[in-house]
């Protein structure tokens, strides 16, 4: 089942004589159960195409279609909605909020208007299942980076999206945390993950790798998970 | 110096918006301190500039009407008279004019010499018939200028040829209207008198500290002379000071209360956006940018941003109150202030500029003087935030679970040194609007309100002692007695007047007002004064109060208690009709009525009528203050709608802060899903976590500080009970969250119009 459909993407930063194109028309489209990983080198847009697929931004030109809705038609208001039920993001710096404990931190999303029902259970489910019952109620400063990434991870499945956009995910941990991340999204079954990273150890975990070229998506190699 | 102006005008124009927050928040600030400036300076200095303008005389002595060689026989026996002047004060004038009219107005016959007022306009009269001058307060009440034309029953049209200001009384409407006519004038119509009566004297002393002698003496000189009224220009300086002394001090206080605001909100403005730019200054160190050039910018700065507002602000300030001002000036027979002001003003607007340089000035310096690397890592000014997990220490404890709400309280709670100064700056000023809001109701009280003097009879009937019976027996009358009034001096000070109010029995029956010390009056020997009184001549249960009686009599009372009254700024006495009428016996006299609960005054009224008497009802103490009353609620509110705009700009100010510095998280709270409603409760959060408390704070501060403080400084004058209801209170949060509202759909909005990509960067 196809979860995220993006045709034709075109978006230009800057402005004035700083204006510049980093996404010209491209493509891209994932099924439920795929891990795609897009690399690039820095700077190709790579961050600016995962913020338009989680509908963060919005393209110049292009549609992209996830859960059967076109992003670039929603407004504000339905977009938020649309991250809210259809999308978890994790970032490369975490961005826990530093005044919530990692258990509160993972019950954000779920306790906003709008949250799926049966967030509070899912989050114990999920803070279980990546070995974080024990920190649970620590604050993120009392936390190790591997520990925060995976309460951020936590965060970002607390409303069962169909689709998981990893930004960087490994980019601020030593390897060994870093492999038990790249272990945790291997594992995620039914949604579809993508996964933007220079590092190739990253893009191992992938089914499918893509690499940003000129501005648009060019497949890289095709992997068995 | 070109590099620094360039460097000034590019960050400004980058940062436009928050410059613009910035300028409007010092313009409030300002417009406050000039407000509080005009309103001090133009009521603080009436009395001096109407006393220079007018050359006030240091003694006026009015007495019924005597001829004038009698009076000036006795004025020229007293010692130390630099000089003095009569005139024949003729009351109960009919005038016209305009479509107004009047039945009571005061005519004064001044002769050659000092006139102890002031020409504000026009000229004074001269010798030919035909000429007036009248006061200020008429003019403007009736719309009257020079060459208008004013109908005087008996001398017919006069023209009006000056406005005078006479600062011996206060001015239409508040007092009786009062005109000037020249005696060579009527005179010159009427043929000359060889010795013209006069009834008012005006002394002026060649050394005012010997005033006390000076009264002693005329006191015995006035021997023979009837009706004998004294004030000295300090016993008119007390009647004025006290009515304006309350809003001065007032507004004093919310002056520093306003400028403490400015400073602490803009310190924290400053803080945070020296915080905002460290890694800024951390590149320009980096390069090569000296410490004092960096600094240099930054108050460079801040002295554009804070010049417009400064000046906008003073000049709105001044605009806002200098109309109310004038008209309570012109009420009390004073001068505006006019470029007296100027110079106060000037130090207003340099210390509007000076604060928020200041408050750029401290934290720049300290975060210049930081390690460029140090900068460059961003690291956090001293004191900027609390640290993380303060309080705990190691594995949190279980919390309760975080609504968005609640996550804005602990977001702002993370900057405690600012929740606090800014929960105690909005704290403070709902304290202060409660005060208004007490104050107005019970100036109103006071006026319409004759119970709330403590007077228990609602009617009054010009009936002799003997008829009491025959009113008692009326359907709805609870009691009648013979009430006594009269006004008399202090024999030892004569320029104290007293209002002495006697009953034959129990006074509390027809009037109680509250007893502030000692006891009720029991017996003929003892009395009861009120505390303006008491205040000013000194008295405290058990003193001696001699009190000199029209008739030349002197009453020798113990005083049994203070009590609180507003009649006659509290300068009363009441004591046992007994002692009274021993010692004047044809005092005047009414019969106070006190109806029966539910009874219809309007049939007891018919019923008195139907006796013969003309009933009238009780009132309050400011019957005839309404315009200064009304004139005080304007200023009042104008205090208050500038402190509510300090108010709303401190929330907006905070929401915009805690917004600025916690972009990150409210950009992912969107990234993962939240929409304007829920960025709206976070924010929500934030306000209520700062209007809750100061909303408590300020119903605190009103009923333990602010209301006592203020009825303290009243106390001389009235006694107020300035306690907030909870109407009052209701308001006040209302308020308050109205303000909050503004601040949370201001700050969302924002927070919801930038991109949240570029907040997840924090760019």
């Amino acid at each position: 089942m196809v979860v995220l459909e993006a045709r034709g993407i075109v978006k230009d930063v800057g402005r004035g004589r700083a204006r510049r194109r980093v996404l010209d028309g491209a493509a891209l489209r994932v099924e439920a159960g795929e891990v795609v990983a897009v690399l690039g080198r820095s700077g190709s847009g790579k961050s600016t195409l995962l913020h338009l697929l989680g509908g963060l931004d919005r393209p110049d030109a292009g549609a992209i279609v996830l859960a059967g809705e076109d992003l670039a038609a929603q407004g504000a208001r339905a977009l938020a909605r649309m991250r809210l039920r259809h999308v978890g993001f994790v970032f490369q710096s975490f961005h826990l909020i530093e005044e919530l404990s990692g258990r509160e931190n993972v019950l954000l999303p779920a306790r906003l208007p709008g949250a799926a029902p049966g967030g509070e259970r899912r989050a114990g489910e999920l803070i279980e299942e990546l070995g974080l019952g024990p920190v649970a109620e620590h604050r993120p400063h009392e936390l190790s980076g591997g520990e925060q990434q995976r309460f951020a991870i936590a965060r970002a499945l607390v409303n069962d999206p169909e689709l998981v956009l990893a930004d960087e995910p490994t980019g601020n941990l030593d390897a060994e945390n870093a492999t038990a991340v790249l272990g945790i999204l291997s594992r995620l079954t039914r949604r579809a993950v993508v996964i933007v990273t220079h590092e190739p150890e990253a893009a191992a975990i992938a089914v499918r790798v893509l690499r940003l070229e000129a501005g648009q998506l060019v497949e890289a190699a095709a992997q068995r998970r | 110096m070109r590099a620094l102006a360039a460097q000034v005008r590019r960050n400004l124009s980058r940062r436009w918006r928050r410059a613009m927050v910035t300028t409007l928040g010092i313009a409030l600030a300002a417009a406050m301190l000039s407000a509080a400036l005009v309103l001090a300076d133009s009521l603080g200095g009436g009395f001096d500039r109407a006393v220079r303008a007018a050359g006030l005389a240091d003694v006026i002595v009015r007495f019924d009407p005597q001829s004038y060689s009698r009076v000036a026989d006795r004025i020229r026996a007293l010692p130390d008279i630099a000089g003095f002047a009569t005139r024949l004060e003729v009351t109960d004038v009919d005038i016209h004019a305009g479509g107004h009219g009047f039945g009571h107005a005061s005519a004064e016959v001044v002769g050659s010499g000092r006139r102890g007022y002031a020409i504000v306009a026009g000229r004074d009269v001269s010798g030919r018939f035909g000429e007036v001058v009248i006061e200020r307060g008429l003019a403007d009440a009736w719309g009257l200028d020079v060459g208008s034309t004013l109908l005087v029953r008996g001398l017919g049209p006069l023209r009006v040829v000056g406005l005078a200001e006479a600062p011996d009384d206060v001015g239409f409407p508040l007092g009786v209207p009062r005109l000037y006519i020249s005696r060579a004038a009527i005179d010159a119509r009427f043929g000359a008198e060889a010795n013209p009566a006069v009834s008012v004297a005006e002394l002026w002393l060649r050394d005012p500290r010997l005033l006390d002698q000076v009264l002693v003496q005329a006191r015995t000189l006035s021997f023979g002379l009837h009706g004998v009224r004294v004030i000295t220009r300090t016993g008119v300086r007390v009647l004025l000071d006290q009515a304006a002394g309350i809003v001065i001090d007032l507004l004093v206080a919310l002056s520093v209360f306003a400028l403490g605001t400015a400073g602490v909100i803009l310190a924290a403005s400053a803080r945070a956006e020296v915080q905002r730019r460290l890694q800024e200054l951390g590149v320009s160190r980096a390069v090569g940018a000296s410490r004092g050039h960096l600094v240099a910018v930054q108050l460079t700065e801040a002295a554009v941003v804070a010049l417009p507002g400064a000046t906008l602000g003073l000049l709105a300030g001044w605009l806002i109150t200098a109309g109310p001002t004038e008209r309570l000036l012109t009420l009390l027979n004073e001068p505006p202030a006019g470029s007296g002001l100027i110079l106060p003003l000037l130090g207003g607007w340099a210390l509007s500029v000076l604060i928020p340089v200041l408050a750029v000035a401290v934290p720049s310096w300290s975060a210049t003087g930081r390690e460029p690397v140090a900068l460059l890592r961003g690291a956090g000014l001293a004191g900027t935030a609390a640290a993380p997990g303060a309080g705990g220490g190691g594995p949190s404890r279980r919390r309760r679970r975080p609504g968005l709400a609640l996550l804005g309280a602990r977001l702002l709670g993370a900057r405690r040194g600012r929740l606090v100064a800014t929960v105690v700056t909005l704290g403070v000023s709902a304290g202060f609007v409660l005060l208004l809001l007490a104050l107005a109701s019970a100036l109103s009280a006071l006026q319409t309100d004759p119970g709330a003097l403590g007077k228990r009879y609602q009617l009054t009937a010009a009936l002799p002692a003997t008829a009491a019976g025959r009113v008692r027996a009326i359907g709805g009358v609870a009691a009648a007695a013979p009430r006594y009034e009269l006004e008399a001096a202090d024999s030892y000070s004569l320029g104290e007047t007293i209002d002495v109010i006697a009953y034959p029995g129990d006074h509390t029956e027809f009037e109680a007002p509250a007893l502030l010390a000692g006891h009720r009056l029991h017996g003929a020997g003892e009395t009861e004064v009120g505390a303006g009184l008491a205040a000013a001549l000194g008295l405290s249960p058990g003193s001696v109060l001699a009190v000199a009686l029209p008739s030349g009599a002197e009453l020798r009372l113990r005083v049994a208690g203070i009590v609180s009254s507003l009649d006659h700024d509290g300068r009363v006495a009441y004591l046992p009709a007994a002692a009274l009428l021993a010692g004047e016996p044809g005092a005047p006299e009414v019969l106070a009525v006190r109806l029966a609960a539910g009874a219809d005054p309007g049939a007891v009224t018919r019923a008195l009528s139907a006796l013969g008497a003309t009933p009238t009802p009780a009132s309050g103490a400011v019957a005839r203050g309404v315009p200064l009353v009304q004139t005080l609620r304007s200023i009042l509110r104008a205090v208050a709608i500038v402190d509510g705009l300090v108010c709303l700009y401190a929330l907006v100010q905070t929401g915009s802060l805690t917004l600025s510095e916690r972009r990150r998280t409210v950009a992912l709270l969107r990234a993962v899903g939240a929409g304007p409603a829920a960025v709206a409760r976070l924010l929500a959060g934030v306000v209520l976590a700062l209007v809750l408390p100061a909303a408590a704070l300020g119903a605190v501060l009103e009923r333990f500080v602010l209301g006592p403080a203020l009825a303290h400084l009243a106390a001389g004058y009235a006694t107020l009970e300035l306690r907030a209801g909870p109407g009052q209170l209701a308001a006040v949060l209302a308020g308050l969250l109205a303000a909050g509202a503004i601040a949370v759909l201001a700050t969302t909005r924002r927070a919801t119009h930038e991109s949240v990509v570029a907040g997840l960067a924090g760019a």
